[in-house]
């Protein structure tokens, strides 16, 4: 063991070892304002789902906005550490292990957002292909069964991608802890996660086989998973709804507010953790250089949707369109290409912009863009039906509004949570990543024999 | 203790190359691969027995998953239709561009699964009753654990000859043995 | 086979919203009151839309009764993930409440815009209950309506003429609003038999679908322009 890296890894095993006061006040915290969201959700349950400002014709707003916004972000982690697993890049490794867990916590908050969505939230279970007394099926031609299947899989899968290669990890605690103190409840709580795991060489050479399957595998799902999505929209034929590009530019969009997430939460987690050492600048310039990609390929799709519609002049998608561009919506379509194009152009084009503080900043902007996106797609489509006599508006109502504020709580508790039970950077994987680069002494100076 | 005994006598290597040291003199003693066991905190390709042999099935396992889990998202998508086919105005109850977004996320989750399982099993994970050794928090900090099984005869012998590859440093004596043997 | 549909003549359309009213007490639609009506919740299963052609003062009103037009090719059913929304034998496009659980998806999309939710459930105080009609169920909060062509009075029509040993005729089936227009602008039958009045009507040189390049296949024809006007 190298000094230098055993006083790297103290601020890992910190929260892991020993209550910081600040992370308790923080999951504290984050725990009241996740509160607001289920007291919302039971309020809404009580008094029915017409405590919402949903109305015909906008049958869908704030959750199936947040809905789109929550699973967008789950392609944070998951797809990106698969991609950057896949092909190797070695400075993936600090990152991978906080991007897969924003996935399991986003997703999770995704899911929910059908359910808080639902008129009878009670009787979700008709969708699931169980054997029952009504001997009817769900209609497996219906793009919602397809998301609950496809976010079902997702969710599995990122779990367990979250899971595996933390095994290692589990153990290195288990045998940290059993060593201080083998009866202190970390030390039993490790060792019942850990699962016996004893890092022999079958195990070793098991468990990258199937790190790399697992990568390889969830890439096409999370693909599906924000395809999937974005036909709930593209199936209908609504104006601005019916386009044969809303598959890939979901994808897109996905990646762009998991990246954008990605880039707050390192930041964050840098900064509130010490992980300077880790999450270091290189690694928020490369994210960056992702990030700025992104952005181009997120503008030049919107571009194209948006000329196609414009070029194509049919009336009932121009008044959507209209609305959208000089409308009640120009002001915040207008605000969405300042903060999805505009800012991170300016900023991540260069070096200075790639620093932390900026990439976080360009990463809140690019998350309330995305928000803005997926609203514009659900409401401004819905607000404006063909038939120009039912035309209507929306206006979230406080109960909408508590459940959207109450899920960013309950985001950042189940994070704030996760951070205390694993370490947020992959312990095995940096030393790894060290061990391949050499930086290891070799300098051992003593051989130490004991038998058991 | 029987002289003739076998047990388990553990390592502890700070590098990797003092590991490949010890391993290359285990080998050259005639030590089966089966009596060596390596264990550390992160995969070292190449530190291993050069005739341990360790394999993985979890590639062919994930492709044998997904073709059943696609197969049973297919039946369940096709099946279930047309045991109570609903009227639907002509439009058809089974179109396969539809099933096949179920079958695709069917083949995910059969892969997925699979793959978690055969690791599981590869592993022989979950193991609950692991007895943790004395040394196992030397794995935490990074070093690598080297076990050989010999008989306890053989083990004084062994050790001094393992001792005479260290530089410098102290050596205390082995004082109990103990079979641990997790796998 | 039997395909139900309505012609409506919007020449001799009054908009006196008679239909609407009847469509209400036959239907025990819940009426949601004036703050919920100005929050979009206003629920109709017919409703007349005004259309103004013209500059005042040379202004001309047209009214266009719309309802759910009990498509061939329905967009909604499709996409209901539960089969809550399905196509009748008899060309319904049917409703089953029981079975519905507000996703809602049906209804964004309906080009027509002619599917209610039920944000709350209806009220009728005492002594207004008794005016529900005990044919039609009344919906609970959380799930989407419609127009059903008065399935209940198809039903009953139906049950009259099997009683009486007799197949159905034209004329025998009334909707609640084909029944109560004073210009007896609605005209209910099976499209299917060449012989009744909706048959005749649809093909008349006037007849046209709404939203017709849609192709969703409507069972609602609606007439217009011709001498009568």
């Amino acid at each position: 063991m190298t000094p230098g890296r055993m006083s790297r890894e103290v601020p890992l095993f910190r929260p892991l070892t020993s209550w910081r006061p600040k992370l308790i006040l923080g999951s504290l915290l984050a725990g009241a304002v996740a509160a607001l969201l289920f007291y919302s959700w039971g309020y809404q349950v009580r008094n029915d789902i017409g405590v919402t400002g949903l109305n015909r014709p906008v049958f869908w707003g704030f959750y199936i906005t947040n809905f789109v916004f929550w699973i967008g972000i789950s392609h944070a982690g998951t797809l990106i550490s698969a991609i950057l697993r896949v092909t190797s890049a070695e400075w993936r490794r600090p990152v991978t292990r906080c991007a897969e867990a924003i996935t399991v916590f986003a997703l999770s908050i995704g899911g929910l957002f059908p359910l808080i969505h639902l008129g009878r939230p009670w009787l979700f279970w008709f969708m699931i292909p169980l054997p029952n007394y009504r001997g009817l099926w769900p209609n497996f031609r219906s793009p919602l069964v397809w998301d609950m299947m496809a976010i079902g899989t997702y969710l599995t899968g990122s779990i367990l991608y979250l899971l595996l290669p933390m095994l290692p990890d589990l153990a290195i605690l288990r045998d940290r802890h059993i060593a201080d103190n083998p009866n202190s409840a970390r030390a039993r709580i490790y060792r019942f996660l850990a699962l016996g795991w004893r890092g022999t060489a079958q195990q070793w050479h098991s468990l990258e086989s199937g790190i790399r399957a697992l990568a390889v595998i969830i890439i096409p799902v999370a693909v599906s998973v924000h395809t999937i999505v974005s036909w709930d929209f593209s199936m209908t034929r609504q104006p601005m709804w019916h386009s044969t590009i809303f598959g890939p530019y979901f994808v897109v969009g996905a990646i762009y507010s998991g990246i954008a997430v990605l880039m707050v939460a390192m930041y964050l987690l840098r900064r509130g953790m010490g992980l300077e050492s880790y999450l270091n600048d290189k690694i928020f310039n490369n994210l960056g250089l992702l990030f700025l990609t992104f952005t181009l390929i997120w503008s030049y799709f919107t571009f194209a949707e948006h000329l196609t519609v414009w070029y194509g002049n049919e009336p009932s998608e121009m008044a959507v369109f209209t609305e959208r561009i000089s409308g009640q919506y120009a002001w915040v379509f207008w605000a969405m290409i300042l903060l999805n194009v505009a800012l991170p152009m300016l900023v991540l084009s260069f070096p200075l912009g790639r620093k932390p503080f900026f990439t976080a900043i360009v990463g809140v902007g690019v998350l309330i863009g995305m928000w803005i996106e997926r609203f514009l797609i659900v409401v401004g489509t819905l607000s404006l039906p063909r038939l120009d006599f039912t035309v209507g508006t929306y206006q979230p109502s406080w109960t909408e509004l508590g459940i959207l504020v109450g899920s960013f709580g309950l985001f950042v508790l189940l994070y704030l949570i996760f951070v205390q039970i694993a370490p947020i950077v992959s312990i095995w994987e940096v030393r790894e990543g060290e061990h391949h680069l050499g930086q290891v002494r070799p300098a051992s100076e003593h051989l130490t024999v004991e038998t058991t | 203790m029987q002289r003739n005994e076998k047990t388990w006598l553990h390592a502890v290597f700070e590098s990797p190359i003092d590991a490949q040291g010890a391993l290359q003199k285990l080998t050259e003693y005639g030590f089966d691969s089966n009596d060596i066991e390596v264990r550390s905190s992160i995969p070292l390709e190449g530190l291993y027995p050069p005739d341990l042999h360790v394999r993985s099935h979890v590639p062919l396992m994930a492709v044998l998953g997904g073709i059943v889990g696609g197969i049973c998202a297919f039946m369940l998508t096709s099946l279930t239709s047309q045991a109570y086919p609903m009227e639907t105005g002509g439009m058809p109850i089974v179109p396969l561009p539809t099933t096949g977004v179920i079958t695709f996320e069917g083949i995910a989750i059969g892969a997925i699964l699979t793959t978690v399982a055969t690791v599981l099993y590869e592993c022989g994970l979950p193991f609950f009753r692991m007895k943790s050794g004395p040394l196992d928090h030397y794995l935490a900090e990074g070093q690598i654990v080297i076990a050989a099984f010999m008989r306890a005869d053989e083990y004084s012998d062994w050790t001094s000859k393992a001792v005479a590859t260290k530089r410098q440093g102290p050596h205390q004596p082995p004082h109990s043995v103990t079979n641990v043997k997790g796998v | 086979m039997t395909r139900w549909g309505m012609v409506i003549d919007t020449d001799r359309c009054t908009g006196c919203g008679a239909c609407v009213v009847a469509c209400h007490a036959e239907n025990n639609i819940q009426t949601v009151g004036e703050e919920e009506a100005r929050n979009g919740r206003a629920m109709h299963w017919l409703r007349i839309e005004r259309h103004y052609e013209g500059e005042f003062p040379d202004i001309q009103v047209r009214f266009l009764p719309v309802l759910c037009q009990q498509c061939g090719s329905a967009p909604c059913e499709p996409v209901c993930p539960v089969y809550a929304t399905y196509r009748t034998p008899e060309g319904l496009n049917a409703m089953v409440y029981s079975r519905c659980i507000g996703t809602r998806y049906c209804a964004n999309n309906c080009p027509y815009t002619v599917r209610f939710f039920n944000w709350h459930a209806g009220e009728w105080p005492k002594p207004l209950d008794r005016q529900l009609n005990p044919d039609v169920s009344v919906r609970p909060a959380g799930v989407m309506e419609k127009c059903t062509f008065c399935v209940q009075r198809i039903q009953e029509g139906q049950d009259r003429a099997k009683d009486e040993s007799r197949q159905v005729t034209d004329g025998d089936i009334k909707t609640a609003c084909s029944q109560s227009c004073p210009a007896r602008a609605i005209t209910f039958g099976d499209l299917e038999n060449s012989e009744s009045r909706v048959a005749q009507m649809a093909k008349s040189a006037r007849a046209s679908h709404l939203l017709e390049d849609l192709g969703t296949d409507p069972s609602v024809i609606y007439l217009q322009g011709g001498e009568e006007h």
